[in-house]
């Protein structure tokens, strides 16, 4: 028989019994986006976690714990294992920074790096380009927003009072330089953070970058990035102060990049096999894995009992429709039909209702997921009257396409062992029995 | 083209473990030459619907060979049985059992399905049997708006249109009444007359053995041979 004629068989039969078709549809569909939609919190809540995690580090990152400072030679050994893109050194400077330009300033952190390494690990930049000469700094995303003049600070006072009085924060942001800062050139004196609030010499620099914008919207990132051939030139500025040395103010810190973060576990591995302690934010992400990959396996165990109920109503349905047909059956046997051939139609029945209820299921699945996502974060906000909630994107329910895979294998499955029976049932009628059936 | 020797076959009656054993076919032998009609006539209990039901494959006989033109067939599985009557055998039967959700073209295109045949060609084949056995006019009728003439004579069709050489019927006009048998048994001669096709016609009916070239009567499991 042509599988086209098979098909017309099938949705003949199905047309025959629409109704009672459609309830075991029905029931399969709940027992299948109940699965989705219960696994998909799984994968919501774990999402919402690595994105917590993600977007605070640089995946590539690899940190190295302790003071001990490395050694050239040490540097070069690392960045000789494979897959090591960069060694990166920050040095930052135990003093903040005073920035003037026009009638405006800012107090800012100050971190020294090899440009280019810096640039490697980094990427894109916001505006401008990195530094190719020396006075020339790269600043962050904010830095034009926190340069105030009198009148600012006085508005940005004025707003704050404002909205305490009801009850929110204001950050700011309308506030400070306007224009592009990309060429501007800015006067900076140091202030250590050590002792006493004297400020040093006033030291022109050219800003040529901007940083991209951080990846939370609380964070101000108005940091002063220059290369580490500067270090010399702060430190004699520093010395003038003279109540410490200049070299004391300053400390290293080291970090390696690895190319890709698949990568960066055999580097860890070969870092701590080498006595040195480093660490990864994949660590936290491995373990974390781990237990959701359990709470998921949970969540469709539990979510499969559901589908499991559903395969009754399917396998009720099969078994009536083998009864109500067995006349049929046995003239279809007589002619000459294959015990495989009916064995395969009957199958083919109980796929189609758990094809169809997947179907529908995934796309109510998708429409619940959403409408949750949209909905549970007003929900929150208006029971604990946190504002977080609602404007964070806290993901309660996701449905990657290996959910819906699995979900779908899972339901199309049991339908179809639940078919089994029944198709099995069928082959095996008598036909002399079968046509003695009243008609 | 059939060659029956030897058949035997008994049922087991009764509770399991009391159960008393009942031969039914007591080593029947019979043959059956191309282009003939033969009528195994008998009464109910004889034993010829078992007989017809292991000629057809329907069940397996404990004994005894059976072959058609030329191909043992009495020990075949089910689905070797199925393929092979799908090729040989046109059935025939009491009740006409047609598929009723099914119209009298589409009951008569079922063998052709099942066949794998495409839908043009199959709807020629059919078309062209319609016209033949006078169908024509109720072929998008279901089985419940036609006549038993007309049932029996979709069954025909049915049983005619993949060419089989061999036609088993069960009780043929069992359901009709004497007019109509008539006009059945009229159509099973010209048949036979003008397509060289063999019938095995399972009876109770004295009238419908007459058709046959040649007649047995079954008796108590038993095949005697009767002169025509």
């Amino acid at each position: 028989m042509l599988f086209k004629d098979q098909l017309d068989f099938v949705t003949q039969h199905i047309k025959k019994n629409k109704l009672r078709v459609f309830m075991t549809i029905l029931a399969a569909t709940m027992g299948c986006a109940f699965l989705i939609v219960l696994a998909s919190i799984g994968f919501g809540l774990q999402e919402s976690l690595r994105n917590e995690i993600l977007s605070n580090e640089t995946v590539t990152k690899i940190q190295v714990y302790g003071d001990k400072q490395f050694t050239d030679d040490q540097v070069q050994e690392i960045k000789k294992i494979e897959h090591v893109e960069t060694v990166l050194e920050t040095i930052s400077v135990n003093a903040s920074a005073h920035s003037f330009i026009d009638d405006r300033d800012t107090t800012s952190t100050i971190v020294l790096t090899d440009m280019t390494d810096f640039e490697q690990v980094n990427g894109k930049l916001s505006e401008g380009t990195y530094p190719s000469k020396p006075n020339e700094i790269v600043v962050g995303y904010h830095f034009a927003q926190t340069l105030l003049n009198e009148a600012d600070r006085n508005a940005i006072a004025e707003k704050s009072k404002k909205a305490e009085a009801e009850g929110t924060y204001y950050d700011g942001s309308e506030e400070g330089y306007k224009e592009s800062l990309v060429g501007q050139t800015i006067n900076l004196s140091l202030v250590p953070n050590t002792s006493t609030n004297e400020e040093t010499e006033k030291m022109s620099y050219t800003i040529v970058g901007v940083m991209e914008k951080p990846s939370y919207d609380w964070m101000v990132d108005n940091t002063i990035h220059m290369d580490t051939a500067q270090k010399p030139a702060l430190v004699e500025n520093l010395s003038t102060l003279g109540e410490a040395t200049g070299e004391e103010l300053f400390y290293s810190e080291f970090n390696i990049f690895a190319d890709t973060m698949e990568n960066v576990k055999p580097i860890l591995e070969k870092l701590k096999d080498g006595g040195y302690s480093v660490y990864s934010v994949t660590e936290q992400l491995d373990q974390m894995n781990v237990f959701f990959l359990v709470l998921k396996i949970g969540l469709i165990f539990v979510g499969t009992i559901a589908v499991l109920i559903a395969s009754i109503g399917i396998f009720n349905t099969m078994t009536m429709a083998v009864t109500e047909r067995t006349r049929e059956i046995g003239v279809l046997k007589a002619i000459g039909a294959s015990p495989k051939l009916i064995q395969r139609l009957f199958l083919m029945e109980s796929t189609f209702i758990g094809f169809f209820g997947t179907l529908i299921a995934v796309i109510i699945s998708y429409a619940i997921s959403f409408a949750a996502n949209a909905a549970l974060p007003l929900i929150l906000k208006a029971a604990t009257g946190e504002e977080a909630f609602a404007t964070n994107d806290i993901t309660f329910s996701l449905i990657p396409w290996q959910l819906v895979v699995i979900a779908a294998a899972i339901s199309v499955g049991v339908a179809m062992i639940s078919g089994y029976r029944p198709a099995r049932k069928a082959t095996k009628i008598d036909v002399i029995q079968a046509l003695r059936q009243e008609l | 083209m059939i060659q029956v020797e030897n058949l035997q076959h008994t049922f087991l009656i009764g509770k399991r473990g009391k159960e008393k054993q009942v031969p039914v076919l007591k080593g029947v032998n019979f043959k059956v030459n191309k282009g003939e009609i033969v009528a195994i006539v008998g009464k109910s209990g004889s034993g010829k619907s078992t007989l017809l039901q292991v000629l057809a494959g329907f069940m397996k006989a404990e004994q005894g060979s059976i072959k058609v033109n030329g191909k043992e067939t009495a020990q075949l599985n089910e689905a070797e049985s199925a393929a092979f009557r799908l090729r040989q055998f046109g059935f025939i039967f009491q009740n006409f059992q047609l598929m009723p959700g099914l119209t009298a073209f589409e009951n008569i295109e079922l063998p052709l399905k099942l066949q794998g045949l495409r839908k043009a060609m199959r709807k020629e084949k059919v078309k062209k049997l319609m016209d033949k056995v006078g169908l024509t006019e109720v072929a998008d009728h279901y089985p419940n708006e036609l006549s038993g003439g007309q049932q029996q004579r979709v069954s025909i069709a049915r049983a005619l249109i993949t060419n089989p050489p061999i036609l088993l019927a069960d009780e043929p006009t069992g359901s009709l009444d004497s007019e109509t048998e008539q006009d059945i048994l009229m159509l099973i001669q010209s048949l036979n007359r003008e397509l060289g096709l063999t019938f095995v016609i399972i009876t109770h009916d004295e009238e419908v053995a007459t058709i046959a070239h040649r007649r047995f009567r079954m008796y108590d499991g038993e095949l005697v041979k009767e002169e025509a």
